[in-house]
Protein backbone atom coordinates (compact mmCIF):
# COMPACT_ATOMS: atom_id res chain seq x y z
CA UNK A 1 0.00 0.00 0.00
CA UNK A 2 1.37 3.27 -0.64
CA UNK A 3 1.91 5.83 1.81
CA UNK A 4 3.76 9.15 2.61
CA UNK A 5 4.49 10.33 5.98
CA UNK A 6 3.29 13.31 8.21
CA UNK A 7 7.04 14.94 8.56
CA UNK A 8 7.35 15.05 4.75
CA UNK A 9 3.61 16.29 3.63
CA UNK A 10 3.86 18.72 6.35
CA UNK A 11 7.56 19.65 4.56
CA UNK A 12 6.05 19.26 1.06
CA UNK A 13 2.71 21.32 1.63
CA UNK A 14 3.44 23.48 4.15
CA UNK A 15 3.91 26.63 1.98
CA UNK A 16 0.62 25.75 -0.59
CA UNK A 17 -1.88 24.80 2.33
CA UNK A 18 0.06 27.60 4.60
CA UNK A 19 0.14 24.86 7.73
CA UNK A 20 1.86 25.74 10.49
CA UNK A 21 2.12 22.96 13.23
CA UNK A 22 0.47 23.78 16.35
CA UNK A 23 1.64 20.47 18.75
CA UNK A 24 4.80 19.50 19.63
CA UNK A 25 7.20 18.45 16.48
CA UNK A 26 7.19 14.71 17.54
CA UNK A 27 3.64 14.30 17.39
CA UNK A 28 4.45 14.06 13.66
CA UNK A 29 5.28 10.09 13.46
CA UNK A 30 2.19 8.91 11.34
CA UNK A 31 1.61 7.75 7.91
CA UNK A 32 -1.37 9.27 5.65
CA UNK A 33 -2.57 5.75 3.61
CA UNK A 34 -5.32 7.01 1.96
CA UNK A 35 -5.94 10.18 -0.58
CA UNK A 36 -9.50 10.70 1.60
CA UNK A 37 -10.09 12.97 4.08
CA UNK A 38 -12.98 13.54 6.83
CA UNK A 39 -14.53 16.03 8.65
CA UNK A 40 -15.32 14.25 12.33
CA UNK A 41 -18.61 15.73 13.13
CA UNK A 42 -20.26 13.21 14.70
CA UNK A 43 -16.94 11.37 16.19
CA UNK A 44 -17.43 14.59 18.36
CA UNK A 45 -20.09 13.75 19.84
CA UNK A 46 -19.20 10.45 21.17
CA UNK A 47 -20.64 8.42 17.60
CA UNK A 48 -17.99 6.07 16.40
CA UNK A 49 -19.52 3.70 14.18
CA UNK A 50 -18.54 4.04 10.60
CA UNK A 51 -15.67 6.85 12.04
CA UNK A 52 -13.00 7.20 9.50
CA UNK A 53 -9.85 7.33 11.75
CA UNK A 54 -7.37 6.76 9.13
CA UNK A 55 -7.85 9.71 6.90
CA UNK A 56 -6.41 13.00 7.88
CA UNK A 57 -9.26 14.65 10.05
CA UNK A 58 -10.08 18.40 8.93
CA UNK A 59 -12.19 20.41 11.75
CA UNK A 60 -13.62 23.63 10.14
CA UNK A 61 -15.75 26.14 11.79
CA UNK A 62 -18.75 23.84 12.53
CA UNK A 63 -16.33 21.64 14.24
CA UNK A 64 -14.79 24.45 16.44
CA UNK A 65 -17.80 25.81 17.24
CA UNK A 66 -19.20 22.74 18.32
CA UNK A 67 -16.72 22.03 20.83
CA UNK A 68 -16.67 25.37 22.00
CA UNK A 69 -20.23 25.01 23.14
CA UNK A 70 -19.46 21.75 25.28
CA UNK A 71 -18.93 22.25 28.46
CA UNK A 72 -15.25 21.49 30.11
CA UNK A 73 -16.08 17.54 31.20
CA UNK A 74 -17.53 16.83 27.92
CA UNK A 75 -15.23 18.20 25.67
CA UNK A 76 -12.11 16.82 27.34
CA UNK A 77 -13.95 14.02 27.53
CA UNK A 78 -15.54 14.00 23.98
CA UNK A 79 -11.93 14.61 22.24
CA UNK A 80 -10.30 12.05 24.68
CA UNK A 81 -12.32 9.25 23.11
CA UNK A 82 -11.91 10.48 19.61
CA UNK A 83 -7.98 10.95 19.68
CA UNK A 84 -7.56 7.22 21.24
CA UNK A 85 -7.86 6.43 17.45
CA UNK A 86 -4.52 6.15 15.25
CA UNK A 87 -5.76 9.84 13.43
CA UNK A 88 -2.78 10.38 11.31
CA UNK A 89 -3.10 14.23 11.81
CA UNK A 90 -5.65 16.77 12.05
CA UNK A 91 -5.87 20.21 10.41
CA UNK A 92 -7.89 22.97 11.64
CA UNK A 93 -9.23 25.90 9.27
CA UNK A 94 -9.04 29.40 8.50
CA UNK A 95 -7.08 29.66 11.30
CA UNK A 96 -9.54 28.96 14.15
CA UNK A 97 -7.99 29.00 17.41
CA UNK A 98 -8.09 25.43 19.32
CA UNK A 99 -9.32 24.77 22.96
CA UNK A 100 -6.62 24.28 24.85
CA UNK A 101 -7.69 20.87 26.41
CA UNK A 102 -7.58 19.81 22.95
CA UNK A 103 -3.75 20.44 21.93
CA UNK A 104 -3.22 18.94 25.69
CA UNK A 105 -4.61 16.03 24.57
CA UNK A 106 -2.97 16.13 21.38
CA UNK A 107 0.39 16.54 22.86
CA UNK A 108 -0.21 13.52 24.72
CA UNK A 109 -1.56 10.78 22.19
CA UNK A 110 0.86 11.85 20.50
CA UNK A 111 -1.85 12.93 17.09
CA UNK A 112 -0.07 16.20 15.47
CA UNK A 113 -2.77 19.21 14.82
CA UNK A 114 -1.67 21.90 12.27
CA UNK A 115 -3.69 24.66 11.45
CA UNK A 116 -4.26 26.41 8.10
CA UNK A 117 -5.09 29.49 7.02
CA UNK A 118 -7.26 28.48 4.15
CA UNK A 119 -10.95 28.05 4.13
CA UNK A 120 -12.27 24.66 4.35
CA UNK A 121 -13.48 24.21 1.04
CA UNK A 122 -10.27 25.46 -0.48
CA UNK A 123 -7.99 23.05 1.80
CA UNK A 124 -10.05 20.22 0.88
CA UNK A 125 -9.60 20.55 -2.69
CA UNK A 126 -5.86 21.34 -2.30
CA UNK A 127 -5.66 18.58 -0.44
CA UNK A 128 -6.97 15.79 -2.62
CA UNK A 129 -5.54 17.15 -5.50
CA UNK A 130 -2.12 16.76 -3.82
CA UNK A 131 -2.84 13.45 -2.09
CA UNK A 132 -4.43 11.98 -5.29
CA UNK A 133 -1.31 12.71 -7.23
CA UNK A 134 0.67 10.57 -4.63
CA UNK A 135 -2.43 7.68 -3.95
CA UNK A 136 -2.83 7.55 -8.03
CA UNK A 137 -2.65 4.06 -9.31
CA UNK A 138 0.31 4.37 -12.01
CA UNK A 139 2.27 2.03 -14.28
CA UNK A 140 4.91 1.92 -16.80
CA UNK A 141 4.92 0.60 -20.05
CA UNK A 142 6.95 -0.13 -23.29
CA UNK A 143 5.63 2.48 -25.88
CA UNK A 144 5.95 5.98 -27.29
CA UNK A 145 3.44 8.85 -26.27
CA UNK A 146 2.87 11.49 -28.80
CA UNK A 147 0.26 14.39 -28.75
CA UNK A 148 -1.69 14.35 -32.60
CA UNK A 149 -3.99 17.26 -32.94
CA UNK A 150 -4.28 17.09 -29.34
CA UNK A 151 -5.27 13.62 -28.92
CA UNK A 152 -2.90 11.16 -27.11
CA UNK A 153 -1.62 8.37 -29.08
CA UNK A 154 0.08 5.60 -27.16
CA UNK A 155 2.13 3.73 -29.92
CA UNK A 156 2.97 0.32 -28.90
CA UNK A 157 3.98 -2.87 -30.53
CA UNK A 158 7.30 -5.03 -30.67
CA UNK A 159 10.38 -3.83 -30.07
CA UNK A 160 12.18 -2.45 -34.03
CA UNK A 161 9.12 -2.59 -35.35
CA UNK A 162 9.82 1.44 -35.63
CA UNK A 163 7.48 3.39 -32.86
CA UNK A 164 10.47 5.48 -32.93
CA UNK A 165 10.68 6.46 -36.40
CA UNK A 166 6.66 6.94 -37.21
CA UNK A 167 7.36 9.57 -33.81
CA UNK A 168 10.11 11.28 -35.38
CA UNK A 169 8.02 11.75 -38.71
CA UNK A 170 4.75 12.83 -36.91
CA UNK A 171 6.93 15.39 -35.05
CA UNK A 172 8.34 16.27 -38.71
CA UNK A 173 4.95 17.01 -39.40
CA UNK A 174 3.93 19.03 -36.51
CA UNK A 175 3.05 16.98 -33.68
CA UNK A 176 4.35 17.23 -30.29
CA UNK A 177 6.30 13.91 -28.62
CA UNK A 178 5.72 13.61 -25.14
CA UNK A 179 8.07 10.98 -24.11
CA UNK A 180 9.76 7.88 -26.31
CA UNK A 181 10.24 3.98 -25.37
CA UNK A 182 8.99 4.51 -21.67
CA UNK A 183 5.83 5.92 -20.92
CA UNK A 184 4.63 6.01 -17.17
CA UNK A 185 0.77 6.12 -17.25
CA UNK A 186 -0.64 7.35 -14.26
CA UNK A 187 -4.82 7.58 -13.43
CA UNK A 188 -6.05 10.05 -12.19
CA UNK A 189 -9.79 10.94 -11.72
CA UNK A 190 -10.42 8.24 -14.19
CA UNK A 191 -7.94 9.97 -16.90
CA UNK A 192 -4.90 8.19 -18.22
CA UNK A 193 -2.17 10.44 -17.83
CA UNK A 194 1.27 9.85 -19.58
CA UNK A 195 4.40 11.16 -19.15
CA UNK A 196 8.26 10.27 -18.94
CA UNK A 197 9.73 8.57 -16.19
CA UNK A 198 13.06 10.68 -16.02
CA UNK A 199 12.92 14.47 -16.37
CA UNK A 200 16.09 13.67 -18.72
CA UNK A 201 14.44 15.49 -21.23
CA UNK A 202 12.88 14.45 -24.99
CA UNK A 203 15.60 12.04 -26.27
CA UNK A 204 15.40 9.19 -28.32
CA UNK A 205 17.14 6.42 -29.67
CA UNK A 206 16.98 6.12 -33.18
CA UNK A 207 18.38 2.68 -35.29
CA UNK A 208 21.19 2.94 -36.52
CA UNK A 209 22.00 7.04 -35.22
CA UNK A 210 21.73 6.28 -31.40
CA UNK A 211 20.56 9.35 -28.96
CA UNK A 212 18.84 12.33 -30.70
CA UNK A 213 17.27 15.23 -28.68
CA UNK A 214 14.20 15.83 -30.18
CA UNK A 215 13.25 19.50 -28.06
CA UNK A 216 16.78 20.91 -29.40
CA UNK A 217 16.68 18.81 -33.03
CA UNK A 218 13.21 20.35 -34.00
CA UNK A 219 12.19 22.99 -31.24
CA UNK A 220 10.57 23.64 -28.07
CA UNK A 221 7.31 23.08 -29.84
CA UNK A 222 7.76 19.91 -30.77
CA UNK A 223 7.57 18.32 -27.49
CA UNK A 224 5.34 18.46 -24.28
CA UNK A 225 5.56 17.46 -20.70
CA UNK A 226 2.77 15.64 -20.17
CA UNK A 227 -0.82 14.48 -21.85
CA UNK A 228 -3.89 12.51 -21.41
CA UNK A 229 -4.12 9.16 -23.66
CA UNK A 230 -7.29 8.56 -25.90
CA UNK A 231 -6.62 6.28 -27.70
CA UNK A 232 -3.37 3.64 -28.26
CA UNK A 233 -2.40 1.82 -31.06
CA UNK A 234 -0.90 -1.40 -31.46
CA UNK A 235 1.64 -1.53 -34.76
CA UNK A 236 2.01 -5.00 -35.21
CA UNK A 237 3.59 -6.88 -38.83
CA UNK A 238 1.64 -7.05 -41.88
CA UNK A 239 0.06 -10.41 -41.95
CA UNK A 240 -1.71 -12.10 -45.35
CA UNK A 241 -4.71 -13.86 -42.43
CA UNK A 242 -4.98 -11.27 -40.03
CA UNK A 243 -8.71 -9.96 -39.28
CA UNK A 244 -8.10 -6.47 -39.74
CA UNK A 245 -11.06 -3.63 -38.73
CA UNK A 246 -11.94 -2.77 -42.31
CA UNK A 247 -15.37 -1.02 -41.40
CA UNK A 248 -14.94 0.75 -37.84
CA UNK A 249 -18.07 -0.32 -36.62
CA UNK A 250 -16.39 -2.83 -33.86
CA UNK A 251 -14.96 -0.80 -31.46
CA UNK A 252 -12.21 -2.38 -29.44
CA UNK A 253 -10.92 -1.19 -25.98
CA UNK A 254 -8.50 -1.83 -24.06
CA UNK A 255 -8.36 -2.31 -20.09
CA UNK A 256 -5.37 0.28 -18.52
CA UNK A 257 -5.48 0.71 -15.05
CA UNK A 258 -9.12 0.60 -14.93
CA UNK A 259 -9.25 3.31 -17.75
CA UNK A 260 -10.88 1.46 -21.04
CA UNK A 261 -9.37 3.39 -24.05
CA UNK A 262 -10.03 2.28 -27.48
CA UNK A 263 -7.34 0.32 -29.38
CA UNK A 264 -6.47 -0.15 -32.79
CA UNK A 265 -4.57 -2.72 -34.66
CA UNK A 266 -2.47 -1.04 -37.02
CA UNK A 267 -0.87 -3.37 -39.94
CA UNK A 268 2.36 -2.02 -41.40
CA UNK A 269 3.78 -2.74 -43.88
CA UNK A 270 6.67 -1.15 -46.23
CA UNK A 271 5.97 1.74 -48.16
CA UNK A 272 3.16 2.55 -45.73
CA UNK A 273 2.94 5.86 -44.55
CA UNK A 274 1.91 5.15 -41.01
CA UNK A 275 2.37 8.79 -39.85
CA UNK A 276 -0.45 9.81 -41.98
CA UNK A 277 -2.60 6.37 -40.92
CA UNK A 278 -1.99 7.81 -37.21
CA UNK A 279 -2.93 11.35 -38.20
CA UNK A 280 -6.38 9.79 -39.85
CA UNK A 281 -6.86 7.55 -36.56
CA UNK A 282 -6.56 11.02 -34.51
CA UNK A 283 -8.69 13.02 -36.65
CA UNK A 284 -11.54 10.35 -36.88
CA UNK A 285 -11.27 10.02 -33.00
CA UNK A 286 -11.92 14.02 -32.73
CA UNK A 287 -15.03 13.43 -35.24
CA UNK A 288 -16.75 10.77 -33.14
CA UNK A 289 -16.16 12.94 -30.14
CA UNK A 290 -17.94 15.52 -32.00
CA UNK A 291 -20.72 12.91 -32.85
CA UNK A 292 -19.71 12.23 -36.47
CA UNK A 293 -18.90 8.89 -37.37
CA UNK A 294 -18.01 7.75 -41.01
CA UNK A 295 -18.49 3.81 -40.52
CA UNK A 296 -21.82 4.48 -39.42
CA UNK A 297 -22.48 7.26 -41.85
CA UNK A 298 -21.83 5.01 -45.12
CA UNK A 299 -23.42 1.77 -43.57
CA UNK A 300 -26.74 3.71 -42.45
CA UNK A 301 -26.88 4.84 -46.33
CA UNK A 302 -26.35 1.81 -47.45
CA UNK A 303 -29.06 0.04 -45.51
CA UNK A 304 -31.72 2.85 -46.32
CA UNK A 305 -31.02 2.24 -50.04
CA UNK A 306 -30.83 -1.73 -49.35
CA UNK A 307 -34.39 -1.35 -47.68
CA UNK A 308 -35.62 0.83 -50.72
CA UNK A 309 -34.72 -1.08 -53.24
CA UNK A 310 -35.98 -4.35 -51.86
CA UNK A 311 -39.65 -2.67 -51.50
CA UNK A 312 -39.28 -1.56 -54.45
CA UNK A 313 -38.71 -5.51 -56.39
CA UNK A 314 -41.48 -6.29 -54.07
CA UNK A 315 -44.00 -4.09 -55.76
CA UNK A 316 -42.76 -4.87 -59.19
CA UNK A 317 -43.52 -8.78 -58.49
CA UNK A 318 -46.73 -7.58 -57.24
CA UNK A 319 -47.30 -5.84 -60.42
CA UNK A 320 -46.82 -8.52 -62.57
CA UNK A 321 -48.72 -10.94 -60.97
CA UNK B 1 -12.62 -19.88 -63.69
CA UNK B 2 -15.54 -20.38 -61.82
CA UNK B 3 -19.29 -18.65 -62.93
CA UNK B 4 -21.88 -19.41 -59.93
CA UNK B 5 -25.46 -17.09 -59.77
CA UNK B 6 -26.82 -16.39 -56.92
CA UNK B 7 -29.80 -14.74 -55.39
CA UNK B 8 -29.92 -13.18 -51.95
CA UNK B 9 -31.84 -14.46 -49.41
CA UNK B 10 -31.35 -13.12 -46.24
CA UNK B 11 -34.29 -9.93 -45.61
CA UNK B 12 -31.56 -6.99 -44.90
CA UNK B 13 -29.95 -8.05 -48.14
CA UNK B 14 -25.98 -7.19 -48.49
CA UNK B 15 -25.64 -4.66 -45.33
CA UNK B 16 -22.20 -4.19 -43.72
CA UNK B 17 -21.65 -7.00 -41.83
CA UNK B 18 -22.45 -9.57 -44.14
CA UNK B 19 -20.10 -7.49 -47.01
CA UNK B 20 -17.41 -7.56 -44.26
CA UNK B 21 -17.95 -11.53 -43.21
CA UNK B 22 -17.48 -11.75 -47.53
CA UNK B 23 -14.38 -9.85 -48.22
CA UNK B 24 -12.76 -11.36 -45.55
CA UNK B 25 -13.21 -14.93 -46.20
CA UNK B 26 -12.39 -14.57 -49.47
CA UNK B 27 -9.10 -12.54 -48.34
CA UNK B 28 -7.85 -16.01 -47.27
CA UNK B 29 -7.98 -17.54 -50.99
CA UNK B 30 -5.15 -16.73 -53.46
CA UNK B 31 -7.58 -16.88 -56.44
CA UNK B 32 -9.18 -13.75 -57.38
CA UNK B 33 -12.80 -13.20 -56.86
CA UNK B 34 -14.89 -10.48 -58.53
CA UNK B 35 -18.98 -10.39 -57.94
CA UNK B 36 -21.02 -8.95 -60.79
CA UNK B 37 -24.64 -7.26 -60.46
CA UNK B 38 -25.88 -6.30 -63.59
CA UNK B 39 -23.47 -3.44 -65.46
CA UNK B 40 -21.70 -3.37 -61.85
CA UNK B 41 -18.10 -5.81 -61.79
CA UNK B 42 -16.54 -5.34 -58.19
CA UNK B 43 -13.50 -7.17 -57.00
CA UNK B 44 -14.70 -9.32 -54.22
CA UNK B 45 -11.87 -9.09 -51.60
CA UNK B 46 -12.49 -5.06 -51.44
CA UNK B 47 -15.00 -3.92 -48.87
CA UNK B 48 -15.62 -0.64 -50.49
CA UNK B 49 -16.71 -2.32 -53.97
CA UNK B 50 -18.44 -5.12 -51.89
CA UNK B 51 -20.61 -2.45 -50.32
CA UNK B 52 -21.08 -0.67 -53.39
CA UNK B 53 -23.18 -2.92 -55.02
CA UNK B 54 -25.61 -2.50 -52.56
CA UNK B 55 -27.53 -5.88 -53.42
CA UNK B 56 -30.90 -5.84 -51.66
CA UNK B 57 -32.71 -8.96 -50.48
CA UNK B 58 -33.77 -10.88 -54.20
CA UNK B 59 -31.68 -9.73 -56.05
CA UNK B 60 -29.08 -11.91 -57.99
CA UNK B 61 -25.66 -11.63 -58.17
CA UNK B 62 -22.75 -13.82 -60.06
CA UNK B 63 -19.93 -14.99 -58.35
CA UNK B 64 -16.73 -15.46 -60.27
CA UNK B 65 -13.50 -17.22 -59.15
CA UNK B 66 -10.40 -17.18 -60.53
CA UNK B 67 -7.70 -19.25 -59.36
CA UNK B 68 -5.94 -22.23 -58.04
CA UNK B 69 -8.47 -22.45 -55.07
CA UNK B 70 -11.31 -21.16 -56.73
CA UNK B 71 -13.57 -24.08 -55.72
CA UNK B 72 -13.13 -24.19 -52.11
CA UNK B 73 -13.54 -20.11 -52.19
CA UNK B 74 -16.84 -20.42 -54.06
CA UNK B 75 -17.75 -23.06 -51.59
CA UNK B 76 -17.32 -21.02 -48.89
CA UNK B 77 -18.90 -17.86 -49.89
CA UNK B 78 -21.93 -19.96 -51.29
CA UNK B 79 -22.29 -21.53 -48.25
CA UNK B 80 -22.23 -18.38 -46.48
CA UNK B 81 -25.03 -16.78 -48.67
CA UNK B 82 -27.25 -20.25 -48.27
CA UNK B 83 -26.82 -19.71 -44.44
CA UNK B 84 -28.24 -15.89 -44.86
CA UNK B 85 -25.33 -14.71 -43.07
CA UNK B 86 -26.28 -16.37 -39.81
CA UNK B 87 -29.11 -13.68 -39.78
CA UNK B 88 -33.14 -14.15 -38.94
Amino acid sequence: MKKISVKEFYELEKKDLSLSLITHPNTMQGNITTSFLNRPGLALTGYFDRFEYNRIQIFGETEISYLQSLKEEVLYNNIKETLVYDIPAIIITKGLSVPKQIEFLANEMMIPIFSSRLSTDKLFNSIRIYLQGIFAESKTIHGTLIDVFGVGILLTGKSGIGKSECALELVERGQRLITDDVVKITSKDDILVGGATNNYGHFMEVRGIGLIDVAKMFGIQAVRMKKRIDVQIELMPWKDNMDYERIGLSNHSVDILGNKIPIIYLPISPGKNIAVIIEVVAMNHISKLFGYDAAKEYTNKLQEELTRKAKLREKQIEEKK
Amino acid sequence: MIRKTIKIVNKLGMHARPATMIVKAATKYRSEFRIVKSDMEINGKSIMGVMTLAAEFGSELELVADGVDEKFLIQEIVEMFLNKFGEE
